[in-house]
């Protein structure tokens, strides 16, 4: 399939699936009064998800593209934007230090498993996925006063998106051999 | 030449780091759209508001709409018996006695002692999308500027309030809850004394009431109704008492209520319209200019 299509189709069904699916899904560790309740984020996996050889400008853009999207279906004017803007920018960094060769000589493929294999892979997407849900959530929760509120609801929304983007990749990545 | 060789350097200077300038141009851009939500007018362009996200949820509603059915019958027919009762009282009252209360209002009377009642006009929405997790959790409904919905009328539900709308559209209208940081409302209890309701972002069923003189004696379950001065009609339920704290420094005692609305799974909404509100802002803003 055409590399812009496919893309452009994935936008689609993250953002459907973010703000039909997820948003609905409100979840919470323990039901103690002090524990934060959060809804998972997998849509900064579209960013995580685009080829190795994008760049920059057009990742931040998409990114901006991307945030800007859910914030208007969430209300949050900006700040999703804000948080996938700053991942759009680092990942080419995060993506050179991790891989072994030099970006350009992966040409026309995009990160995922089977071509980053699966710690590498874990390792990059939980690094953005912690930073965005890091800069998301202390814009969110700018003035609460409570530091450790925040850091707990940061770790454990993380956990849980992470947990959510493994399930999304097992589910939409083809197995290349059939494990029977 | 030299301007030459400047412009030169300029474009060097520019290429080399368009991706740094992009970068920060396009945080710039998010920084002043988070600044202008936290403004009164707030930003119309990203909200739940506006064209493509309303008719998705719009859509969505329509499938889900379905499923709720069920619930929504027995919320109604409970809000029914509520409101069957409330007329039972009014029925027994003895209107001999109290005369004066039922007077009717005859448009070209110029009499001054006539009590007039608030004119509130009630509108139904549906609720298409809900948030109950964020800071500041926005409701979406399908009614907007073309049904006479406008900025700043309270929303309540069959059994409470609910929030306050912010920004309209022409056909959809995004709603602030009052599970957020950015309102207060005013509130009263059964004996008259006044408070704030706020919330604490933590749970989405439990309001605290701020301001709660030391002197007013509440008990667990008693019910906390909205204040007169509010932007709601008078007398509706906000929740229950479910713990009260003294806090020391101000003598003044913290409530924590049940709220009465589940904005877990909330239907439909009614919008109210106050006709008063702007003769009553008009004169509140010239006295307080004096």
């Amino acid at each position: 399939m055409n590399v812009y299509l496919k893309n452009t189709l994935r936008f689609c069904i993250i953002i459907l699936l973010q703000v039909l699916i997820l948003n609905k899904i409100t979840l919470r560790w323990w039901s103690e009064p002090g524990f934060p309740i959060f809804i998972p984020y997998v849509y900064p996996l579209f960013i995580l998800l685009l080829p190795f050889e994008t760049p920059v400008w057009a990742l931040l853009i998409m990114g901006f593209i991307l945030g800007t999207t859910v914030d208007s279906f969430m209300n949050t004017a900006g700040m999703h934007a804000c948080a996938t803007v700053l991942i759009a920018y680092l990942r080419t960094n995060v993506l050179s230090a991790l891989l072994p060769r030099n970006l350009s000589e992966y040409a026309g493929q995009s990160p995922s498993i089977r071509s980053m294999s699966w710690m590498p892979f874990l390792v990059y997407s939980a690094f953005l996925i912690v930073l965005h849900h890091f800069v998301f959530f202390t814009i969110e929760l700018w003035n609460v006063s409570n530091f450790g509120f925040l850091l707990l609801k940061i770790l454990a929304s993380s956990i849980t998106s992470m947990l959510f983007i493994v399930v999304y990749l097992l589910l939409f990545t083809k197995q290349s051999t059939s494990r029977i | 030449m030299q301007i030459h060789k400047d412009v030169r350097n300029f474009i060097l200077f520019i290429r080399r780091f368009f991706n740094l300038i992009l970068f920060l141009g396009l945080e710039i851009i998010c920084v002043v759209l988070i600044e202008r939500t936290n403004t009164l007018q707030g930003n119309d362009i990203v909200s739940s508001a506006n064209m493509v996200s309303g008719i998705v949820y719009k859509k969505q509603s329509d499938v889900v709409y379905y499923f709720g059915l069920r619930k929504m019958n027995d919320s109604l027919l409970n809000e029914n018996v509520r409101l069957r009762k409330e007329i039972d009282q009014v029925r027994t009252l003895d209107t001999l006695k109290d005369s004066l209360v039922h007077r009717k209002i005859y448009p070209d009377d110029s009499s001054t002692h006539i009590v007039k009642y608030a004119d509130y006009m009630y509108r139904t929405a549906r609720v298409i999308s809900n948030s109950t997790t964020a800071s500041d959790n926005y409701i979406t409904i399908d009614r907007g500027s073309k049904d006479g919905i406008s900025k700043n009328m309270a929303v309540i539900s069959g059994t409470g309030i609910v929030g306050r709308v912010e920004h309209v559209s022409a056909h959809y209208a995004s709603v602030l809850s009052i599970l957020s940081s950015k309102q207060k409302v005013s509130a009263k209890l059964k004996d008259g004394n006044n408070g704030y309701i706020i919330w604490d972002e933590k749970q989405p069923d439990v309001l605290i009431m701020t301001d709660v003189p030391q002197q007013a004696k509440v008990k667990k379950g008693d019910s906390v109704y909205t204040a007169i001065f509010s932007i709601f009609s008078p007398d509706i339920l906000i929740g229950t008492v479910l713990k009260v704290e003294t806090v020391k420094k101000n003598a003044m005692q913290l409530l924590y209520l049940q709220s009465s609305t589940n904005f877990h799974n909330l239907q439909y909404v009614y919008v109210i319209e106050n006709k008063m509100i702007t003769e009553r802002k008009q004169l509140e803003d010239s006295t307080a200019k004096k």
